[in-house]
């Protein structure tokens, strides 16, 4: 039992926006003050002066599984300066843009974070990222299982065969204990397998009677049949490219109403292309969500310095490669996916990262809806997660936001509208774009909120005099009930949970799963689906 | 000269790491502060006057007794002063260093002045592999300063080196200067093979013999006497290195490579004929 | 009674071919069909019998030789922590706790076989993909100082050759003598040994048709390096695999560096990948689990309190050749039979706990052996196959005697009692 107490509480998701009030908590849980039986035998934090909010919930990172892990394999130079020693409450890590397991969840604690979804999960290669989600630990987490390239699926598609699709889908996203459907350069991952670049929305797929177009569509509809909790989570086409606007809000206005999550959307507003230079689309991107209420969308904000760039978009990764002369790794991943690897220096200097950074800036700054907008560097490839103070302190104080901007090259600041955006983010919405709406978004009816019932996730911070000083380090991070996190220091640790989905599917495709299997996977089907074992904490989240 | 004296006391086996060990840490303090300074122990921390003994006036230019093969670091990063070193020293000697000078009688461990960005570093006997390189996963090595080295060098000498000269008085182990950026390499006894393996800019200079011939990626440009090295070599001369007349008065082979990566280095072999 | 079954993974190599039909007869396998002759010795050779640990040669309890090993390992100032590459990723987990608790030095097999590939990798990247996409894709397929013939006889019908497309297919053999692995591959092309540096800038600069004025190339006319290059940029999809006749011979990674360079120029015309013919079932794991634990993956030491990465100084048959550690842990592996001799002497000279399920030359000199059950046939963990795809090992007979993990474990536990400080969870 525990009691925080005289906190300036902000818990947009019932209301309460800076009022002061007691936050107690029971068996992990946020229970009513009239429902603590024994208040005296309870342990009290005192937060008179303090900000009380939900823990964190991150909706896009990349902190698990294949990828990462090969990040931190070819990276040695990105971890040699950035460690921690084991403390006999922690374990030893480090790296500065792939912080190793426990690192990770270490930061994320101390940041005030309690929830975090990884962002790609190859279903070959599931039960990689839950060996080492169970190593990251005390924050909750999911995976997203990538589908938009799956060769089982784009064969349902072109034979018109939607419940079969369906289906897979469910059984998809059980067998590899996936939380929701990504979808990352649907078609442009498997047409790059074929020696074709570039896909745009619609572009045949080789050697599929399918479409970009018709894959999101199908797999947005699925994700409504199936009563998923969030998604499909959809990383666009052209994803990275000048000029690329079009083909993003081109895809908008296909879904048609249909609920989508658009993936670190930064990325995805580019202008210019072709013989013109790049420049910002983002007030084009930005309409186009605010007009598209069944869009919800997170940043991908670039942040300065060396980073890891990593994606299921293996033809991407390629493409940065070639312009950046790094070292590249890749991994095509049989009949399912791609992945890439690519080390990358976002330089305040180079006109590319500065104006990527201002893009990110314009787009949060004109997306109006802040339940819809949520805050991601899509971690590690705009930049490391411990960036993200300095983000929010850009977003809640023009001065500093204005002084950055003007130290950019000109040629940046010239080529996107950031300089006339006056407006900044209350406390009460950057509560929303990093926990209230992310856990909304994700269909997390127990997280992101303080209200009766709400897992007790909590965050206290000390109010400094900046915004990126404060919410560098928490006060009191309580995760489940337990306070973990004290000070800014990981006090006690715990395994998180992995959050998982089971939609459930018709058990007619299996024959020609088994055959499909037989026929192109290296990996026999009945030893396919990740076991129990690798999900020792799992949580599952109902389907509507 | 005074100096701040620092005797192994015993024979080291296990490993210790002694980037504590520099001018720029131990100028000013006083003898007990010296040997308090934290040195790693294997996996422990000792005191510094555990493992050695302490004597001298405390002031920024050190003299390093005993033998200190397992002794490894010293000299890390340090950017001022001079270590003076009387036996062998262990791996990563002088890794990192901005300046100062470290001068080696005897023989020394691997990666010394791995990274190193200035500063000078003589090494009287031999050099372990990765001298003057850069560590797994780095773009560049070595980014200025002068390592000279009397003895030979073993394997990988220079690579990915930066900027910054290098002269070897021996033989040279294989891939001397390969992913070479830019920089100088002087070898004045055998030259191994695989010269400037992947090397975009720089020059590596043979003086004396060659293990095998360049790689297939390299090409024959000239034979000439370039006139940079009459300044390179005047100052290796000064520095003991063993300069001949003939090397000053010489033709040199240019072969020109890697043509696999920019083509911008050279490689010049001082022609005895 | 005779058991029969399915789906039964091989851990003995790195192939983790997973479609084996095992028959069981009381404790002892009598069958295992579809395995090759590496893996039914490993199935049908191996004893599941309780064995007792032993302590200097005495055989003890079991919780007897744990207070003993960790009593060793503690009173260490150096000590070391080797093998790793056939033991599951939960007892690697274990060891990486261990050595990070212990302040140990942390080193897997990796550094002696492929640990040249990953510091190429770190050093140029790695274009890369999973066995099934070589084996519905590929059209040429090189193998490179290896002979899997002989170390992954199943690889050629389940990754690299599949007999249905198998006409469709080059195999090409670069090697310095013949093999089993060229008897039967389309153009085999035997080098000099060493020269396979030159042989490969010589490629990328013929992939670029940039030009070379020397005529031969590591024993070999250039006109069959021009005739290779042309293959490799005009195929639809290639692979190189790589043995260790390319990381053992010298050069070591930068053999590997320049193969990774040239693959992934080759991608800018075609699709192409190179992969590292691992040989230990789970060496791959070892890597994966290290990495993502402590950011490095092998070569690790824990002496100050956090991973620091050092090959060549912190791998093992470094640490022992120059005498630097005073108690050594050896999971899974047998260096002493493995080692160059002048480091395998000096683990003579200092404690040695062991922990594996079969006796060995190490586990005779050890000070404390621990007999744990065998992953794949009497325990159940993960195995990552050589291109990283992670596989549960299904054991096919019951235990009677501890697993890696939880000997590891009781080890961990021991040892965080004698160094004081109880872990505080919640």
């Amino acid at each position: 039992m525990l009691g925080i107490l005289n906190g300036r509480v902000y818990d947009p998701a019932n209301g309460v926006d800076g009022q002061v009030q007691d936050i107690w908590v029971q068996d992990g849980r946020i229970v009513a003050a009239d429902q603590v039986p024994n208040r005296e035998a309870a342990e009290i934090f005192d937060a008179a002066g303090l900000v009380v909010m939900p823990g964190g919930v991150d909706i896009h990172s990349h902190i698990a599984g294949s990828k990462v892990n090969a990040g931190r394999r070819m990276c040695p130079e990105d971890h040699r300066a950035d460690t921690g020693a084991q403390n006999g409450v922690t374990r030893s890590g480090g790296g500065h843009s792939v912080p190793t397991t426990f690192a990770t969840g270490y930061h994320y604690l101390e940041m005030g974070y309690t929830t975090v979804m990884e962002a790609a999960m190859p279903p070959l290669l599931a039960r990689h990222t839950h060996e080492e989600m169970n190593d990251v630990p005390l924050l909750d987490k999911g995976a997203y299982t990538l589908m938009g390239n799956n060769r089982f699926l784009l064969g349902c598609l072109g034979h018109r065969q939607k419940a079969k699709a369906r289906d897979f889908a469910a059984w998809l996203l059980e067998a590899s204990r996936g939380y929701a459907i990504k979808i990352v350069n649907p078609g442009g991952v498997e047409n790059w397998k074929a020696g074709k670049r570039e896909t745009d929305l619609d572009d045949p797929v080789l050697g599929w009677d399918a479409t970009p177009r018709e894959i999101i569509l199908a797999l947005a509809d699925i994700s409504t049949e199936l009563g998923l909790p969030h998604g499909p989570h959809l990383h666009v086409n052209r994803l990275g490219q000048a000029g690329n606007a079009s083909t993003t809000i081109r895809t908008i206005e296909a879904l048609d109403g249909r609920r989508t999550h658009l993936a670190h959307l930064q990325f995805a507003s580019y202008g210019g292309g072709g013989r013109h230079p790049l420049r910002s689309a983002a007030a084009e991107v930005a309409a186009a969500v605010n007009a598209n209420h069944n869009v919800t969308a997170d940043i991908g904000q670039v942040v300065f310095g060396p980073t890891t760039t990593m994606t299921a978009d293996g033809p991407l990764e390629h493409t940065l490669h070639q312009l950046s002369g790094s070292k590249w790794l890749n991994n095509d991943v049989e009949e399912e996916t791609g992945g890439g690897v690519v080390p990358m220096n976002h330089a305040r200097r180079n006109t590319v990262s500065a104006l990527q950074w201002c893009i990110g800036m314009e787009l949060f700054l004109s997306l109006e809806d802040p339940w819809r907008t949520f805050l991601t560097t899509d971690h590690p490839n705009g930049g490391p997660f411990t960036a993200y103070p300095e983000i929010i302190h850009c977003l809640m104080d023009r001065e500093f936001r204005s002084q950055m901007l003007s130290s950019l090259p000109d040629k940046a600041q010239s080529r996107c509208g950031l300089a006339g955006l006056q407006r900044e983010y209350s406390l009460q919405e950057i509560v929303i774009i990093t926990r209230a709406g992310t856990a909304r978004a994700l269909g997390l009816a127990n997280k992101g909120h303080l209200g009766v019932g709400a897992d007790a996730d909590i965050a206290v911070y000390a109010p400094q005099l900046n915004w990126s000083m404060m919410f560098r380090r928490a006060r009191l991070v309580v995760k489940g009930g337990r306070v973990v996190v004290r000070d800014g220091q990981v006090v006690a640790v715990c395994p998180g949970h992995t959050l998982c989905v089971t939609p459930g599917w018709d058990e007619g495709i299996l024959p020609s799963l088994r055959e499909h299997f037989e026929q192109h996977y290296t990996v026999g089907f009945d030893n396919y689906a990740v076991q129990d074992d690798y999900v020792p904490y799992c949580e599952v989240i109902r389907c509507k | 000269m005074s100096a701040t004296v620092l005797q192994a006391r015993a024979n080291l086996t296990l490993p210790v790491e002694a980037d504590s060990i520099t001018p720029d840490r131990i100028d000013g303090l006083q003898q007990v502060a010296v040997g308090n300074l934290p040195i790693l122990y294997g996996r422990e921390w000792a005191p510094l006057g555990d493992l050695f003994a302490v004597s001298g006036d405390g002031r920024a230019d050190l003299v390093l007794e005993g033998d200190l093969t397992h002794v490894k670091r010293i000299g890390q990063g340090m950017t001022r002063g001079t270590i003076a070193i009387h036996g062998n020293a262990g791996l990563h000697l002088g890794s990192q260093m901005r300046g100062g000078e470290i001068t080696v009688d005897s023989n020394v461990g691997g990666w010394a002045g791995a990274h190193m960005a200035g500063g000078r570093l003589r090494i009287y006997g031999d050099a372990g592999p990765m001298l003057g390189s850069a560590y797994p996963g780095e773009r560049r090595g070595m980014t200025g300063g002068v390592i000279l080295v009397e003895g030979s060098a073993a394997a990988r000498v220079g690579e990915r080196m930066r900027r910054g000269l290098i002269a070897v008085g021996g033989s040279t182990g294989d891939f001397p200067g390969a992913r070479m950026i830019a920089g100088s390499l002087f070898v004045f006894g055998q030259l191994g093979p695989r010269a400037g393996a992947g090397m975009k800019r720089g020059s590596i200079v043979s003086l004396g013999s060659l293990a095998s011939g360049v790689l297939p990626t390299f090409q024959y440009s000239c034979r000439f006497a370039p006139g940079f090295l009459q300044l390179y070599l005047r100052y290796l001369l000064r520095w003991g290195m063993p300069v001949t007349p003939a090397h000053l008065q010489g033709q040199y082979q240019r072969y020109t490579g890697d043509i696999n990566t920019l083509g911008k280095g050279e490689i010049l072999i001082y022609d005895q004929h | 009674m005779t058991r029969t079954v399915e789906h039964v993974v091989c851990p003995t190599c790195g192939c983790l071919c997973d479609d084996l039909v095992v028959e069981v007869d009381g404790t002892r396998v009598t069958q295992a069909r579809r395995a090759c002759p590496n893996g039914r010795t490993f199935f049908k050779s191996y004893d599941p019998t309780p064995r007792l640990p032993r302590v200097h040669g005495r055989e003890v309890e079991w919780n007897e030789a744990i207070a003993e090993a960790a009593r060793m390992l503690t009173q260490a100032r150096s000590p070391l922590i080797y093998g790793l590459s056939s033991t599951a990723t939960e007892a690697q987990r274990c060891a990486v706790e261990l050595a990070d608790r212990l302040g140990a030095i942390l080193d897997t097999t990796s550094s002696l076989c492929h640990g040249p590939a990953v510091l190429a990798m770190q050093s140029v990247g790695l274009p890369g993909c999973t066995l099934g996409e070589i084996r519905s894709n590929a059209d040429l397929v090189i193998f490179w100082g290896c002979n899997p013939a002989v170390s992954h006889p199943r690889h050629f019908a389940r990754y690299s050759l599949p007999p249905a497309n198998r006409r469709s297919r080059v195999a090409v053999v670069v090697d310095v003598r013949p093999t089993a692995t060229s008897d039967i591959a389309d153009l085999f092309l035997q080098v000099e040994p060493g020269s396979d540096l030159e042989i490969l800038t010589a490629l990328r600069a013929l992939v670029h048709a940039r030009p070379l004025s020397a005529r031969a190339i590591g024993g070999v006319p250039l006109a069959n390096w021009e005739d290779l290059a042309g293959r490799m940029k005009s195929c639809r999809m290639g692979v190189v695999f790589a043995g260790v006749g390319l990381t053992m011979s010298q050069g070591r990674d930068l053999n590997l560096g320049e193969l990774f360079s040239l693959v992934a120029e080759l991608n800018d015309c075609t699709r192409f990948a190179a992969m590292p013919m691992r040989g230990h079932g789970n060496v791959a794991g070892a890597d994966q689990v290290l990495t993502w634990q402590s950011g490095y993956p092998f070569a690790v030491n824990y002496g100050r309190g956090f991973p620091r990465y050092g090959p060549g100084e912190f791998s093992a048959v470094d640490v022992l050749a120059h005498g630097e550690a005073d108690a050594a842990l050896i999971i899974a592996s047998d260096p002493l039979a493995h080692l160059p001799s002048s480091s395998a002497v000096h683990l003579r000279e200092i404690p040695v706990v062991a922990i594996d399920p079969r006796e060995s030359l190490t586990t005779r000199i050890a000070q404390v052996v621990l007999p744990t059950a065998c992953y794949g046939l009497d325990a159940a963990g993960t195995y990552y196959r050589m291109d990283g795809v992670p596989i549960r090992l299904r054991p096919v007979i019951s235990s009677a005697r501890p697993t890696d993990e939880q000997a590891l474990q009781q080890l961990l536990d021991s040892v965080v009692r004698v160094s004081a400080g109880a872990v505080p969870t919640c």
